[in-house]
């Protein structure tokens, strides 16, 4: 028997399905709240406080506090030691710490479109207002935790996953019998290879606990007894953190040989440093459209850019006032709260954001409106990359100059 | 003096006077009384000037604390610690260019983009350091230090050191006033047990 992990979008009858999954296939439900709990009690962290690894509420452009990447630490190990067991259907947020070397997992995404999630939402007896919210803060919390982990913003990407189920039009009795016969597969059939993946996970874990409690944030990867530290930070003395990293991981058991090595984030500093004058260093992307925002995103990385993603109206307006982004980059044509709207709020409460719009059904009418509503620049789809380049640097120069 | 000494010593005063950006090679050649092809001569450009000056600070600074090693006895771990505590300050003080170019922010920032930046400083810090931290190592076998970890105390007590040292470089207070207390701080921290 193998393990399945089910990762699922709100409203998207989940929880049918793990109920009935569990009858079907006679496995044990380990649920997100039970990993919570016993990485809280493996840690002495609050399971509060462990939950919130799940939330992005503190910044979307810094990197995790150190709190978080703890109990991140914690989560994997207590889900490394669940996964000694086998036969398990696991839910929620956790299925995503598990590497793709333990090669016995399904992995399972359950997602619908927002009309069938807003469906079930009111079946449940959710007004749709209050639904959309709910569907919109789990998206978001999704989206951050798959980017944390796998550096994917699409938590619905199928590239994630083994079987995408889309529930607006599947069946629950249908997910669980596509689930619980690939799960029957060959394919993720326990192996002595995917035995010793899971040893080797739990080794990693034990490290990344042992030197996350030490205040040391590295990654951490095992194998037969071998581990392997990469430092991502740039550290000066670097010769005496490795020690230290190592003389911390000899003592623990199991742990045969260690060696350190240096991340790609070790020399990033000096990137950021050549770009962080001249380019606006957090960009709010607003836009409907997931796959032309998300490909603007990676486009905008390239260029040493770090941006921020939102759907929707509304959520770019509660990022701009939890995360003060520099500038915001806005469609006019989206659902809800419209760019029109976005823009005067926005310049109406932190005018120091400079808004551009960029918008594939631009009428010079339009344009007109924005910028009078003081837009500092109107773009239309599709854009010339470079074009926007320039123009991020030109409102990242006009702010810099009022900051002056 | 050689001709080089004397424009790696106007470099290294220019340096930590002006910052990388703003020392000019022709300075660094009317300070030192030679012409601006000879300083390009002996350094190929302000980078290489700069990163020998380094050099030589990172020695300087090593060779004073081998030299008041060698020079003076310690009953113990604890007294050694305070020594090299003092000695630091006092060599803040007497070669205080030396310390000013630590304290700006340039090497740090060649660092990242070049190798023997970053080899020259964490020779620095890792020699300072590892005296701190043989103090500590000692005091704790000799009994005088109880602090529970040499490694991470040494980084702190050195820490601590250095900021003082910043203090008096940038003349935030008369830190003259400060080292009865510096010294109180760290034998606090050196015999705390946890």
């Amino acid at each position: 028997m193998s393990v399945i992990t089910l990762f699922s979008g709100s409203f998207c009858d989940n929880e049918k399905v793990e109920a009935s999954l569990v009858e079907t296939t006679g496995s044990t439900l380990v649920t997100e709240q039970e990993i919570v709990e016993k990485a809280s009690s493996l840690s002495s962290i609050g399971v509060k406080k462990i939950k919130e690894a799940f939330l992005e509420k503190t910044s979307i452009f810094n990197k995790f506090t150190h709190e978080k990447e703890r109990s991140i630490a914690y989560l994997r190990l207590a889900l490394a030691e669940m996964l000694a067991q086998d036969n398990l259907v696991i839910t929620g947020f956790p299925a995503h710490l598990i590497p793709n070397s333990i090669s016995h997992v399904l992995r399972v995404c359950l997602i619908a479109e927002l009309k069938h999630r807003l469906g079930q939402a009111a079946t449940l007896g959710t007004v749709e207002k209050e639904a959309l919210k709910l569907i919109q803060e789990n998206d978001k919390n999704c989206s951050t935790w798959v980017n944390t982990l796998v550096g994917n913003n699409d938590p619905w990407d199928k590239a994630l996953y083994d079987i995408v189920v889309p529930m607006n039009t599947t069946s629950v009795e249908e997910a669980v019998s596509l689930i619980s016969e690939k799960s029957q597969s060959p394919a993720v059939a326990s192996s002595d290879a995917s035995a010793q993946a899971v040893k080797d996970f739990l080794l990693a874990a034990r490290v990344e606990t042992a030197l996350a409690d030490e205040g040391h944030n590295v990654v951490v990867s095992a194998k037969a007894g071998k581990v392997v530290l990469t430092i991502n930070k740039n550290v000066l003395m670097l010769k005496r953190l490795e020690e230290d990293l190592q003389a911390i991981v000899n003592k623990i058991e199991g742990v045969e040989a260690v060696e350190t090595q240096i991340g790609k984030g070790f020399y990033q500093t000096d990137i950021y440093r050549q770009f962080d004058f001249e380019t606006p260093s957090k960009v709010l992307l607003v836009d409907d459209e997931r796959e032309f925002v998300q490909t603007l995103s990676e486009r905008l990385m390239m260029r040493e850019m770090s941006s921020a993603v939102a759907y929707d109206g509304e959520s770019a307006l509660s990022i701009v006032d939890e995360d003060e982004p520099e500038v915001m980059i806005l469609d006019l044509k989206m659902p809800g709260i419209d760019g029109i709207e976005v823009l005067k709020k926005v310049k109406a409460t932190k005018p120091e954001i400079e808004v551009i719009i960029l918008t594939g059904h631009g009428s010079e009418a339009d344009k007109k409106v924005c910028m009078d509503l003081g837009a500092f620049a109107y773009l239309q789809k599709p854009v010339d990359i470079d074009l926007l380049s320039k123009t991020l640097k030109l409102a990242n120069d006009k702010i810099k100059k009022q900051g002056a | 003096m050689s001709k080089k000494d004397d424009i790696l010593k106007a470099a290294i005063t220019l340096f930590a006077d002006r910052g990388f950006q703003d020392a000019s090679m022709t300075e660094v050649a009317k300070m030192s009384g030679v012409s601006g092809a000879t300083v390009f001569y002996h350094f190929k450009s302000k980078e290489a000037l700069f990163l020998i000056a380094l050099e030589t600070v990172k020695d300087g600074i090593i060779q004073e604390f081998d030299q008041y090693l060698s020079e003076h006895d310690f009953e113990s771990g604890l007294e050694l610690a305070e020594g090299i505590i003092s000695f630091y300050l006092y060599l803040a003080g007497t070669m205080e260019e030396w310390f000013l170019l630590l304290h700006s922010h340039y090497p740090y920032k060649l660092a990242l983009v070049n190798e023997e930046c970053r080899s020259h400083l964490e020779k620095i810090y890792n020699s300072l350091v590892d005296i701190f931290e043989r103090a500590v190592a000692l005091g704790r076998e000799d009994g005088s230090i109880s602090a529970g970890d040499s490694r991470k105390t040494a980084l702190v007590i050195f820490s601590m050191v250095d900021g003082v040292v910043r203090f008096k470089i940038y003349n935030l207070y008369d830190t003259g006033a400060l080292f009865n207390e510096l010294i109180n701080s760290c034998r606090k921290i050196l015999k705390y047990k946890m």
